[in-house]
């Protein structure tokens, strides 16, 4: 049996992040959810990660330059800590021993206004 | 405003690949930073990389790299005319004390590099304060570091920011990006020194500080000494 919908009083409010993704090597929806989490806790720890909601929403591929192969992504978070992700966000530096570069272009409050960062 | 005084400078066509991609990002001034044996061959491209970009103010950093006090003293006289900005790489004390007690240098950058410590203490403050040298921090020791490593850079900014807090020395934060993968938005380079522990007005306060010394150096052979200056004011 489905659990039935929480009302939206108590519902977690969520922010939605725009990442602009620059990797040396081809990566996939899959791979950016575990790089997303594992530098979310390697950087504010589990116990703050649990709180940050965090879930992929869309995954976009961008033309692919000379160096790096470029993606865009809208990534949930919940509202109180879109700062922690961001930072968390942006000290990714390695995966796979191939650089990689993810920076936050937007911060809507839904997918569709996260859109216009595409 | 903007500003990043250490970004690693390079060839012409990298130097415009990363101030596009800065401009794309937020920023709006940047310097490319080149050693003591580079930056007369960069000054010659200058004029290109001029005509090349737009939407984004740019200038050169003189970094200098030595443990030798007398080479840098050197170096700094030498090219205190050309350099807009010039920066020493700290992390050796005594040339952590040595820049922080020249007047003609803008920035001691990293002085906690390849250290167990900060390398600033109450005595430097005081002198960086006294002489307006300027306190760098760079991204790059966060993004490049991990775990153990990471933690140790980032015990050693809260060491400065405590000092900072304290003697009030001018402080900036710079990215020290090599390549395009080095460089974020500006609101994510803030929220990384936010979660570091530095406060918004005291971010601001570091984006002002760069400002200033690039204002403050456009006007340096105008200055006799400390607090005169020649003006060309008819009125």
């Amino acid at each position: 049996m489905k659990l039935k919908v929480l009302p939206p009083t108590l519902r977690k409010n969520n922010h939605y992040l725009t990442l602009d993704i620059k990797s040396v090597s081809p990566i996939s929806k899959d791979e950016l959810v575990s790089i997303v989490w594992d530098n979310c806790v390697r950087f504010q720890g589990e116990c703050n990660t649990s709180n940050f909601n965090l879930w992929v929403m869309r995954f976009y591929e961008m033309e692919k330059t000379d160096e790096y192969f470029h993606y865009k992504s809208i990534l949930r978070c919940q509202r109180d800590f879109a700062e922690d992700v961001r930072s968390s966000l942006a000290l990714v530096n390695k995966y796979n021993s191939k650089n990689i570069s993810i920076t936050t272009i937007g911060l809507s409050g839904t997918i569709k206004s996260s859109e216009k960062y595409i | 405003m903007f500003f990043d005084l250490n970004i690693k400078g390079g060839s012409l066509e990298n130097n415009i690949k990363l101030a596009t991609q800065a401009s794309e990002y937020g920023w709006e001034h940047i310097n490319f930073s080149y050693n003591q044996k580079d930056f007369q061959d960069a000054l010659q491209f200058k004029d290109d990389l001029k005509d090349n970009l737009a939407g984004i103010d740019f200038d050169y950093t003189l970094e200098i790299r030595s443990t030798n006090i007398d080479e840098i003293r050197k170096n700094v006289n030498k090219f205190r005319d050309k350099a807009l900005c010039i920066s020493v790489v700290g992390g050796d004390l005594k040339v952590n004390r040595a820049v922080l007690e020249n007047v003609k240098i803008d920035a001691l950058s990293r002085p906690y590099f390849k250290r167990y410590d900060s390398g600033i203490n109450h005595i430097l403050a005081k002198e960086a304060v006294y002489n307006n040298v300027a306190i760098e921090l760079c991204f790059k020791d966060v993004l490049r570091t991990y775990l153990a490593p990471r933690a140790k850079v980032i015990s050693n900014f809260r060491d400065i920011y405590t000092l900072f807090r304290k003697f009030d020395f001018p402080l900036i934060l710079s990215s020290g990006a090599e390549s395009v993968f080095d460089i974020k938005t500006t609101h994510d380079f803030i929220s990384v020194f936010k979660q570091t522990g530095l406060t918004d007005a005291e971010i601001d306060k570091s984006f002002k500080t760069a400002g200033d010394i690039l204002e403050y150096n456009k006007n340096r052979s105008n200055l006799i000494f400390r607090g005169v200056r020649r003006v060309d004011d008819e009125a």
